[in-house]
């Protein structure tokens, strides 16, 4: 019985049912927010060390992420958070209407990243609406096309967004205590990187100039050469279609991405290294670090890479081929896990627009999954996307971001959540390069340069910013395995001659199909909820894992993810006055998601010149 | 300014769609690859990242001699539809405002001003770098240009094609800094 809060029971057979004699199952409570921000408007006016802190935007560029919080410099504490989307895109919008093909390629451009990745995920809630299941080949290819993808996003990240955050340029300006304390600390992976102490790395992560930050570009690079055999090009690829792949495998072909693969052999010892030596300086060094970005590991993932003698795109058998996935699907509550299985996961989705810019939409059509499994009226499938611009304010609406939630849960999204579910689920199939022990993932990394080493991430007790970019870290050589094992599989499928990459279909002119596609991006699941209406999409949504992460609050007050992180997190920033305060231990919170704002928010309707405007103001000042 | 012929000359478009007069790079990009350029001329879209366009660059056989990028920046004093030609001087502001350029070229953003920082700073850009640039106005979403813009496509395509190819012209141009761009963009 996974759900606690949603009002679906199973009968003895396993038969998911709605619970009888409730008159209204889905009623939810939405409490005021504006007691809290009366408290808060007190505390500002009493107390001059508490200040309003703005991030906004978290990126340079204005638009996409703004983020509030009001922190107490003297008691070191933040007293309130408050995370914005300040952009609407409405690819929802854009794509209803439109030939279902559209989808792939409309969607990839929702982000500039992983265009790959929702370009895939439409395919697969097109394969889904119409059954089409794809021959292994284009199964294979796809996972590696996937994994590839990560294989550049995780070092970027890692090393380029994160990286600076923990570099000796920043250190010595937010924690000047520490740097005397790395150059003495002796690292431990030094067999595998090189470096003699903390502080030698920290200097090679800082930005622009030092070495790991420019081995992370280059390594960049390597995997976008192997994605673009693949996928044509990046980050928009035009070979994924619905049913496999546009694009001729061969041995050459595949020759050339392992060329590129096992460069990531050594890397990926490397990097895990690095950040064990990083991380566990930081967490030793001031054991108060392990309560940045704290929150319960309350995570869900769809899981990604299929098997392909699993996948065959049903609705009906989603829970079996979803389970066979090299990384498992399910719901992670305060680190137990409460499900494996698509189904169950699909209908526990909702997503709410109280403290959105969007209206709320009538109507319940899919009161049942294919499955008859109840459907909240807040489920994807019936939700409508319908934009309404207006005053930010704390009490009322103050984002475009959605608050999504499963079983009425704000749910956590990462690279590391399909991580730690395949570990903890223990339901992976049996792989010659991954072993998961229920308490850690061990992953057999071949030699190259580097002789072959078994890596083990190990399920952290506190679930905190450190140990999202630790785990995010193991997902190099997780994934470049991942694409080791589907690249042997490819090789196997050309020399028995089974080169098909692709299964032709047609679109039906008539009746109501539905689908969902779920894969994973860089940073962490999404999903495509699809209805063909006759022929054309009649509702198209889209959940990407930004959309869970910088949720605002849900309808009954519960924080999204970065609100709860950020809240959570101790000022542990060394600073004589106010104005000197530079946030550091905030935005390691913060950017500890990936946060990937231009996937999350969505920008205007079709054949229309309509303005959309951005009414809401970045800057929180002045606002209620 | 003097225009020679036989570069090897890349035009690239740089701006994000459906935004109306801000997208006039990409809804152009379609008539700009439709004329009868020379062999030495390159016609691309340039969204696609200022980390990958680095590499791109850094792998050429034959470098590029010149670029020049299509862009709509809003900018003060300027109407709807102002066509103004830009020279890329090539200062770089700080090194935290190139990292910050870095930072949302990496999360997907595109912008004209991260691509040039990033490309000086990795130093891909050959001497002649140009922006024809066209005032869009405030921003709006949309799938055309508005009649103000609309109305300036002949000239916006004469300027590229005499950018790109011409043996000699005389265009007025004005200097753009990296250390600048910051400061017009508040």
């Amino acid at each position: 019985m996974c759900f606690k809060n949603l009002p679906i029971a199973f009968d003895e057979e396993g038969n998911a049912y709605l619970k009888e004699g409730l008159a209204d199952p889905y009623e939810h409570k939405v409490v005021d927010l504006g007691e809290e921000q009366e408290v808060l408007k007190g505390l500002l006016e009493r107390n001059g060390f508490i200040r309003n802190i703005d991030y906004d935007p978290v990126t340079r560029v204005a638009g996409a992420l703004a983020f509030h919080s009001v922190v107490d410099l003297e008691k070191k504490k933040v007293l309130s958070t408050n995370s914005m989307a300040t952009l609407f895109r409405g690819y929802e919008v854009i794509l209803k209407g439109r030939d279902p093909r559209d989808a792939a390629y409309i969607s990839s451009r929702a982000c500039g990243v992983c265009g790959g990745v929702h370009a895939t995920t439409a395919a697969l809630a097109i394969e889904m609406a119409l059954e089409i299941k794809p021959p292994p080949l284009g199964i294979v290819m796809r996972n590696i096309l996937l994994a590839i993808e990560y294989m550049y996003d995780h070092p970027l990240h890692l090393f380029l967004l994160a990286g600076p955050d923990y570099s000796e340029e920043l250190v010595r300006e937010t924690n000047p205590e520490l740097i005397d304390k790395a150059a003495t600390t002796k690292a431990k992976n030094k067999d595998v990187h090189g470096y003699d102490t903390v502080l030698d790395i920290m200097k090679d992560l800082n930005p622009l100039k030092g070495k790991l930050y420019l081995e992370a570009l280059t390594m960049t690079r390597v995997a976008r050469e192997a994605y673009v055999l693949i996928g044509g090009k990046y980050p928009h690829p035009q070979s994924v279609v619905p049913g496999g792949l546009s694009v001729t495998v061969n041995a050459s072909m595949l020759n050339e991405v392992y060329s590129r693969l096992i460069k990531f052999f050594d890397y990926s010892q490397k990097v895990t290294g690095i950040w064990d030596d990083v991380f566990d300086f930081f967490l030793e060094s001031n054991p108060e670090y392990a309560k940045c970005g704290i929150r319960p590991a309350t995570m869900m993932d769809t899981g990604v890479w299929d098997r392909p003698d699993h996948y065959d795109a049903k609705f009906e058998n989603c829970d079996t081929w979803g389970e066979a996935r090299w990384s498992t699907p399910g719901v992670l509550v305060d680190g137990e896990v409460v499900t494996t299985k698509l189904t169950e996961l699909n209908a526990g989705m909702e997503e709410f627009v109280e403290h959105s810019y969007y209206e709320k939409w009538d109507g319940h059509r899919f009161k049942e999954d294919p499955n008859g499994m109840p459907l909240s009226p807040n489920h994807p499938w019936n939700k409508e996307t319908i934009p309404k611009p207006g005053k930010q304010s704390w009490k009322d609406r103050y984002s475009w971001d959605t608050a999504p939630t499963w079983d009425r849960m704000p749910m956590e999204a990462g690279a590391y959540t399909r991580m730690y579910m395949t570990a903890k689920a223990q339901k992976a199939p049996a792989s010659k390069f991954l072993e998961n022990t229920g308490t850690s993932m061990k992953i057999h990394v071949p030699k190259h340069l580097l002789p072959e080493k078994t890596l083990e991430w190990k399920i952290p007790e506190h679930w905190n910013a450190f140990e999202r970019n630790r785990a995010r870290a193991y997902c190099i050589p997780y994934s470049a395995m991942v694409a080791m094992e589907n690249w042997m599989m490819a090789m196997d499928l050309i020399k028995n001659g089974d080169t098909k990459v692709s299964v032709p279909y047609e679109i039906p002119k008539k009746g109501t199909h539905i689908g969902f596609g779920a894969w994973g991006a860089g940073r962490g699941f999404l999903t495509h909820h699809l209805i063909i209406e006759n022929g054309l999409i009649e509702n198209y949504q889209i959940i990407t894992p930004s959309t869970l992460n910088a949720a605002p609050r849900t309808p009954w007050g519960e924080m999204g993810p970065y609100e709860e992180a950020v809240l959570n997190t101790p000022i542990l920033e060394k600073f004589d006055k106010p104005e000197d305060y530079k946030g550091i231990d905030i935005l390691r919170a913060i950017r500890s998601f990936d946060p990937c704002m231009p996937c999350t928010t969505h920008i205007m309707a079709k054949d229309s010149d309509h303005m959309v405007t951005r009414e809401v103001t970045t800057c929180a000042c002045g606002v209620e | 300014m003097l225009v020679e012929l036989n570069k090897n000359v890349l035009i690239g478009t740089v701006g994000y769609h459906l935004l109306s007069n801000h997208s006039v790079g990409p809804i152009l990009l379609p008539q700009i690859q439709s004329i009868s350029w020379n062999g030495s001329v390159t016609v691309e879209e340039m969204n696609w990242g200022p980390i990958a366009i680095v590499q791109y660059f850094q792998t050429l056989e034959k470098p590029f001699d010149k670029v020049i990028f299509l862009v709509a920046i809003e900018r003060p004093e300027r109407k709807i539809g102002d066509i103004s030609v830009f020279q890329w001087m090539g200062h770089l502001p700080s090194e935290k405002q190139i990292q910050a350029c870095v930072g949302d070229a990496a999360t997907g953003v595109i912008s004209v001003e991260n691509l040039l920082v990033i490309g000086e700073h990795f130093k891909i850009w050959p001497k002649e770098v140009f922006l024809v640039d066209v005032e869009p106005g405030a921003e709006q979403a949309g799938e055309h240009l508005t009649a103000e813009v609309d109305a300036k496509i002949p000239e916006i395509l004469r300027i590229l094609e005499d950018l790109g190819q011409k043996p000699t012209i005389v265009l007025e141009t004005k200097k753009l800094r990296g250390d600048t761009l910051f400061e017009e963009s508040l």
